[in-house]
């Protein structure tokens, strides 16, 4: 059993999986992320439409950090994955811009 | 042993992958999320178009308390960062790692749900009820929908841990680790569009 298990950790040494340090960083920069856009609304200080904008722009820097590093869409082998969750978010996309512009026109 | 088991024993590198079957998996789960992306997104647009009518209801900057909203973020972020060293303990082969940081999840994923029917019960008593308003109806139908999105996956992965228990980690429960790891992150992503549209948009005034 020991010896199986000396044999698993060098089967994972020499594929040189990816350790756990590229997560935390992205943890990190996702709190902060966060803290900003919270901050944000707490001082609010700023013109309604300009921190919307500050809000949307956080919100999705810090979508596409999670999907890359989190949900491995970075690694190779993920382009009909792209493809199939691209195509859901330009479908969403085009209804929530709908709802915001055109509803009460 | 099955038929899926390789011959020396051994797991390959990335058993989630391994088989045909995973790889197809993995896939079909991410066109699966393009779906769930159009559901929510539909449920966005509904929200933000019917934000302003709160008719006798409350609005929003009276409803929502900040730190509660922060403490629920948190939770689920932190989740979301332990079920990613769940499918980094997969990649590295170690069970009971990757079985402690999916109980980790769960239980995090538990204490954002509480947070949430605590929350939910509290707006009831302030006069905001499912039919009070059709701001508050769009409100309850996307925060509702992810709360039972967060609620399925810890359903979903509490099964997938029984079964860690009973069958370890082969070529075959590799794959539904990470799926379930998966879907878990997009949990995630979809509050992070919560909490900065519904929480933070509607503080401002």
């Amino acid at each position: 059993m020991a010896s199986n298990h000396t044999a698993t950790e060098e089967n994972a040494k020499r594929h040189k999986v990816e350790g756990p340090k590229k997560h935390i960083i992205a943890f990190i920069f996702s709190i902060l992320l966060t803290f900003i856009a919270f901050a944000t609304v707490i001082s609010g200080e700023i013109n309604k439409d300009f921190i919307y904008i500050i809000l949307i722009g956080l919100a999705i820097l810090q979508v596409f950090v999670q999907m890359a590093f989190w949900m491995h869409m970075k690694d190779r082998g993920h382009t009909f994955a792209i493809i199939g969750i691209l195509t859901g978010v330009f479908i969403a996309s085009t209804c929530v811009i709908m709802a915001e512009y055109w509803a009460w026109w | 042993m099955s038929a899926h088991s390789h011959a020396d024993g051994q797991l390959p590198h990335e058993p989630e992958k391994a088989t045909l079957e995973g790889r197809n998996k993995v896939l079909g789960f991410w066109l699966f999320l393009g779906g769930e992306t159009v559901l929510f997104g539909t449920l966005f647009s509904a929200f933000l178009a019917l934000r302003h009518q709160v008719l006798d209801g409350p609005p929003a900057h009276e409803l929502f308390s900040l730190p509660l909203v922060a403490l629920a973020t948190a939770l689920l972020l932190t989740s979301s960062l332990t079920s990613v060293f769940a499918v980094y303990a997969l990649h590295t082969h170690r069970v009971k790692a990757l079985i402690g940081w999916l109980i980790v999840t769960v239980v995090l994923g538990l204490g954002f749900l509480g947070l949430e029917i605590y929350e939910f019960y509290h707006y009831v008593h302030e006069g905001h009820g499912f039919t009070t308003s059709a701001f508050s109806t769009s409100f309850y139908t996307l925060v509702g929908f992810h709360g039972a999105h967060v609620a399925f996956g810890i359903l979903w992965i509490s099964l997938i841990i029984a079964q860690l228990m009973k069958k370890g980690l082969t070529v075959v429960t590799a794959p539904k680790v990470y799926v379930a790891g998966m879907y878990w992150h997009f949990i995630d992503v979809v509050w992070v569009f919560i909490f900065t549209v519904v929480y933070l948009m509607g503080k401002v005034v």
